[in-house]
């Protein structure tokens, strides 16, 4: 074997990739051959350098807010061009999807004959669905959420003559708890804006209130 | 002997409720980040950053570029997130998408400018407590620096990362005999520099 052959070879062996009776030349090779001893060396120098890279390095800097603000700048856009944003509409797509099988089960009141589901006042509503939120991003996406419903009870206010009164009814009773909870949620952010635990209760409600929707709009679809 | 056993096998389904807890885990916040929640993306996000960042930092061979990287990477992952499937761990599906976003990064600054190794103290970077240091004086991270990108993509991937080289072959759409081509290349350009 050749300085040139050990030298193409000497990856695979290194490796353990070489079948036994190649590894056996080399080998043989290595013993009788101080330059190649060496290349062997330093390959097995650099692979050990490899090995002790750490596999995890913290950033020197928190990149996420970055990340936070770039996310909510391409929602503002999307929204502002017209279309759904991501997050709302990811929020009312999952729900919406296979609702086919799923039944209205909210309480039916039979007592209520007349009922009005309320007509958004969209930049109102945007308006308040923001009221004591500080973070931005928070900010941006309770907006947008408020958006999405807007455009779900807008839906649901053509098709209303479709939908029976008690299931109206529950609409309404859904959406003013909902909206309590949101109310409070938002209260509780003006006294503790940095608590993880409050956003997240928002971005959970808003998505409920959503659903709520969603699921009725669906209904209304297949009536 | 049977208590050891018996021991044994109950710390080893510990470990698996703990790794199925957290595969749960997982799920719920990829599900939540999918319907829009933001906390829960960022939840994700601090689970995966090191090993993202860390990723960028030895394809780039440059601390700033990486860091920007790592932000492309988990800007791209929210847009594409609705395609995550769950089939998989949310870190296996993030890892192709990162290389891809320091290849196609590196691709379109080389066209503006030769690359240069940017970082101040490239070794804080390495600093690992009780990590061997097999030869004063080499630094890896440096000379990585100078290889070709091709060859140092393939040399991360294989030999610091540990990928087969099918997997680097479909990772960056090569043939498998180009990426063992590569990483030949690499490691003999190392081993010189380890050698100058």
């Amino acid at each position: 074997m050749t300085c040139q052959e050990l030298d193409d070879r000497l990856d695979d062996w290194v490796d353990g990739a070489l079948p036994a009776a190649a590894a056996a030349e080399v080998e043989a090779h290595l013993l009788s051959c101080t330059l190649c001893r060496e290349r062997e060396r330093r390959l097995r120098q650099v692979l050990a350098h490899a090995a002790a890279l750490p596999r995890s390095v913290a950033p020197a800097r928190d990149l996420w807010p970055d990340i936070a603000r770039r996310v909510s700048r391409e929602r503002s856009w999307s929204w502002a061009a017209g279309g759904w944003n991501p997050l709302a509409l990811a929020a009312a797509a999952t729900v919406v999807v296979g609702l086919g099988a799923v039944l209205w089960t909210g309480p039916s009141p039979s007592r209520v004959r007349t009922v009005q589901i309320p007509t958004p006042t969209p930049q109102a509503r945007l308006v308040a669905g923001t009221v004591g939120i500080s973070d931005p991003v928070l900010a941006a996406a309770a907006r947008d959420y408020e958006a999405a419903a807007n455009v779900l009870l807008e839906t649901l206010q053509q098709r209303r003559a479709r939908i029976q009164p008690e299931d109206l009814a529950s609409v309404e009773a859904n959406l003013d708890v909902i909206d309590r909870a949101l109310a409070e949620v938002r209260q509780a952010l003006v006294k503790s804006p940095e608590n993880p635990e409050l956003s997240r209760m928002l971005v959970s409600t808003h998505r409920k209130k959503i659903e709520v929707l969603s699921r009725v709009v669906k209904l209304s679809t297949a009536l | 002997m049977e208590g050891l056993a018996e021991a044994v096998l109950g710390q080893t389904l510990t470990h698996m409720r703990d790794d199925e807890d957290r595969r749960a885990a997982e799920k719920r916040l990829v599900r939540d980040a999918q319907n829009g929640d933001l906390v829960a993306f960022e939840r994700l996000y601090r689970d995966n950053e090191r090993k993202v960042f860390a990723l960028c930092l030895r394809m780039s061979s440059d601390a700033a570029l990486a860091e920007e990287l790592t932000q492309e990477v988990f800007v791209r992952a929210w847009r594409k997130l609705g395609s995550f499937r769950g089939e998989s761990a949310f870190s296996s599906w993030l890892y192709p998408l990162t290389v891809n976003v320091a290849l196609s990064e590196r691709r379109s600054r080389r066209r503006r400018d030769a690359r240069i190794f940017a970082t101040d103290d490239p070794a804080s970077l390495e600093k690992q407590p009780g990590a061997p240091r097999p030869e004063a004086g080499f630094d890896l991270q440096k000379a990585m620096a100078t290889l070709p990108p091709g060859a140092r993509a393939v040399f991360v991937l294989h030999d610091v990362e540990g990928r087969t080289h099918d997997e680097i072959a479909a990772m960056l759409n090569l043939a498998t005999g180009t990426s063992k081509a590569q990483l030949f290349r690499a490691r003999r350009l190392l081993r010189e520099a380890l050698g100058s």
